[in-house]
């Protein structure tokens, strides 16, 4: 049998690919996980485990876990309840449809250093537009809402550097980025479902949005819907721009801003310690993993309709 | 079960006039085919008597009631899709039951843990409906499954289940067969014929297939261009069409139309042969339609002399295609039953008809009536 090993090269590129690109540097991170190398030292220990206790004892990385943690709880629903609102709202629309996709998705086109500065003049505690138009409304009915009259009196919070606010102003801001991606691939699942399903569900009886809505579009757009979240949780984990932008030293007040890729891009690149950066990439590959695990399964198991 | 009314129904897209003023009644119990090409207008006219699409003028009555404002859900109407349309995240009983659920029972009741528990007898009524009809429709075993593990046949049952499971006042079908393959599609012609004896509902039913017209319906309504130009039951549209493009449309093989002319006296022939009628026109020319099965290859020494080019055989019928040697013509001619094959293919035939049944049109498609009936005029 001559040619009974053909398939060896048939799969030899891809395989060569996967190993260079994908197994090789996770394999390297993985290794280095366990030492305590620093770029330009002549050499390195083996510490085992080390790295990783770190990571789940210390406080700093406690409060990483809890910066990245709050900003994806909130990111991720956010940005996908409102590209999904989004989405049925443009789909509805027989004008302006392209003119509102546009508006919507620019945020997800510009730079984000570039919008920081903008962000970052609009939250100015005294100057900023935000904290103005929240004064603006002192002694209206507005202040019977207990935290505006306090505003009122003691001042409005300074969003960025307020250790109460920050991670929740910066998950805004990661919501305000996100979502117009998510409407636009809402958008995709929203146009490929048959009309005639519609149809089918007027002539049922479904009279009301909501029933048509619970009857055909949600589990149409099942699929997308896993899509979607999916991307967004990996994308809500990679946060590190707007972060990278607003503190650039220390990972905003109190660490309480302080998310995963930011703790690597410190640690690894700031501080040179690679040891412990590497072990930071490897917690987060193994969330990456376990999400891209459950996807799979929940695509196979709920949404595989045909 | 209901009778409908459309009258003057318009409707346009853009610039372009897709029905042009229809007018049908259609009777209670009744099985209506809306047939024609495609194009011409049956599904949006299906579609308005559903409620779907919006018909720029004229009106829609159920049962007596004007119903061209109402919208489709409360016209209880079923309708049948060309594609099905079943919800292809629910099983075949969920399917059933989403018109039940969604009519019969309260919003409460329609929740999704909640509404189970506390309207537990509704639900078993559903249950018992759907089970019902799956029992009728003998799709009992496949109430667990999905849309999408069923086969052609298969969805399109349920999705007959959907529609009957409560009952409306009438069955809307558009194309249901056309996706079907050919043995199930004739097979299925008989069970909805049956079906809709047993159901006693009045059905309209939508297709390009003339066939399904001819053997399924009480009446058939020939709609061309957005008109309506025939409506009555299929033998007398098949045996006296209104126009020639009734009589072209309807009938497989097509009829054979030839040149004919009328002299003075209004006796009728075509090419070169008398034909036992007379016409009352002014115009010299006519056209004279004869179906293959008037036609027959042993016409005699005054039959049209051809030539066979083409042999179809279709088991139960041959038909010969002869090319007359005299004019630019094709005939289709049924071969008798029993001779059959005789001729082959090149044979030299004379092609002769029974003329009793010759139809004639005027050159822009009216018919003509023979104002003698054939057997005297022939012994006249
Ligand atoms: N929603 C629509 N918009 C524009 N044109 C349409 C629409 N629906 C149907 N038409 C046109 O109307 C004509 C009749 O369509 P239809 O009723 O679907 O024909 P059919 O007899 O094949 O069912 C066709 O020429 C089709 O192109
Ligand atoms: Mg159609």
């Amino acid at each position: 049998m001559q040619n009974s090993r053909a398939h060896l090269w048939f799969i030899a590129p891809a395989l060569i690919l996967i190993f260079l690109i994908l197994m090789l540097p996770i394999g390297l991170a993985a290794a280095m996980s366990l030492t305590d190398y620093a770029l330009g030292n002549p050499g390195f220990n083996w510490v085992g485990l080390e790295n990783y206790e770190r990571i789940f004892t210390r406080s700093t990385y406690e409060r990483m876990f809890g910066a990245t943690f709050r900003y994806v709880a909130v990111v991720v629903p956010m940005s996908v309840g409102l590209g999904l609102g989004a989405a049925l709202l443009i789909h509805s629309l027989t004008r302006f449809g392209n003119l509102y996709k546009t508006i919507y998705f620019l945020p997800v086109m510009a730079a984000l250093i570039a919008m920081a500065i903008v962000w970052e003049f609009a939250l100015h505690p005294t100057v900023g537009i935000v904290n103005r138009s929240l004064e603006a409304f002192c002694g209206t009915p507005l202040e019977l809402w207990r935290w505006h009259a306090n505003g009122c009196e003691n001042g409005f919070p300074l969003w960025l550097s307020d250790r109460d606010y920050a991670i929740w102003t910066v998950a805004f801001i990661g919501v305000w980025q996100g979502f117009g991606f998510n409407m636009v691939l809402y958008l995709a699942g929203l146009t490929s479902i048959s009309p005639s399903l519609y149809q089918a569900a007027e002539m049922d009886g479904a009279t009301s949005g909501w029933e048509r809505f619970r009857l055909v579009t949600w589990p149409m757009l099942g699929p997308t819907t896993v899509f979607v979240v999916t991307i967004t949780i990996i994308r809500s984990f990679q946060v590190f721009d707007t972060v990278e932008a607003f503190y650039p030293q220390g990972g905003g007040p109190g660490k309480s801003v302080y998310v995963m890729m930011f703790a690597i891009y410190e640690k690894a690149i700031q501080q040179n310690l690679m040891g412990i950066g590497a072990a930071i990439t490897i917690v987060f590959l193994a969330f990456v993993m376990i999400l891209t695990l459950a996807q799979r399964w929940l695509v196979e198991r709920r949404t595989h309709y045909v | 079960m209901a009778s409908i009314e459309l009258s003057r129904i318009q409707k346009r897209f853009g610039t372009a006039e897709v029905l042009k003023d229809v007018t049908l009644s259609i009777a209670d119990r009744e099985f209506v085919t809306l047939v024609g090409p495609s194009g011409c207008g049956k599904s949006t006219l299906l579609r308005i008597l559903a409620g779907l699409e919006a018909a720029d003028g004229g009106t829609v009555q159920i049962a007596g009631q004007d119903m061209t404002r109402v919208r489709p859900a409360h016209r209880n109407l079923a309708m049948v899709f060309q594609s099905y349309a079943l919800y292809p995240h629910l099983t075949i009983a969920q399917n059933m039951a989403t018109p039940l659920k969604l009519r019969d029972l309260s919003r409460w009741a329609r929740l999704p843990v909640i509404g189970p528990l506390s309207a537990r007898s509704a639900y078993r009524a559903i249950g018992e409906q759907v089970r019902e009809t799956a029992r009728t429709l003998q799709i009992e075993a496949l109430l667990d499954r999905k849309p999408s593990q069923l086969s052609g046949g298969q969805r399109q049952r349920a999705a007959l289940g959907r529609a009957m499971v409560r009952q409306p006042v009438a069955f809307l079908m558009d194309e249901p067969l056309s996706n079907l393959d050919a043995a199930l599609r004739v097979h299925m012609r008989a069970e909805l014929s049956e079906l809709h004896r047993r159901l006693g509902a009045t059905f309209v039913y939508v297709t390009h297939d003339q066939a399904e017209a001819l053997t399924m319906s009480d009446k058939m309504a020939v709609m061309m261009g957005g008109r309506i130009l025939q409506f009555g039951p299929p033998d007398q549209v098949f045996a006296n069409p209104a126009t020639l493009d009734v009589a072209e449309f309807v009938g497989s093989p097509k009829i054979n139309i030839l040149p004919g002319e009328v002299d003075h006296d209004g006796r009728v022939s075509a090419l070169g042969r008398g034909i036992p009628a007379r016409l009352l026109v002014d115009g010299r020319l006519a056209k004279v339609g004869l179906r293959p099965e008037q036609l027959h290859l042993d016409g005699g020494a005054d039959g049209w002399l051809g030539r066979v080019v083409h042999r179809e055989n279709l088991g139960h019928d041959l038909y010969f295609h002869v090319a007359l040697d005299a004019d630019d013509q094709r005939l289709v001619v049924r071969g008798a039953q029993d001779r059959n094959g005789a001729e082959s293919l090149g044979d030299a035939v004379r092609v002769g008809f029974k003329p009793d049944r010759a139809l004639f049109f005027a050159p822009d498609g009216t018919r003509l009536h023979s104002v003698v009936p054939a057997k005297l005029a022939e012994s006249a």
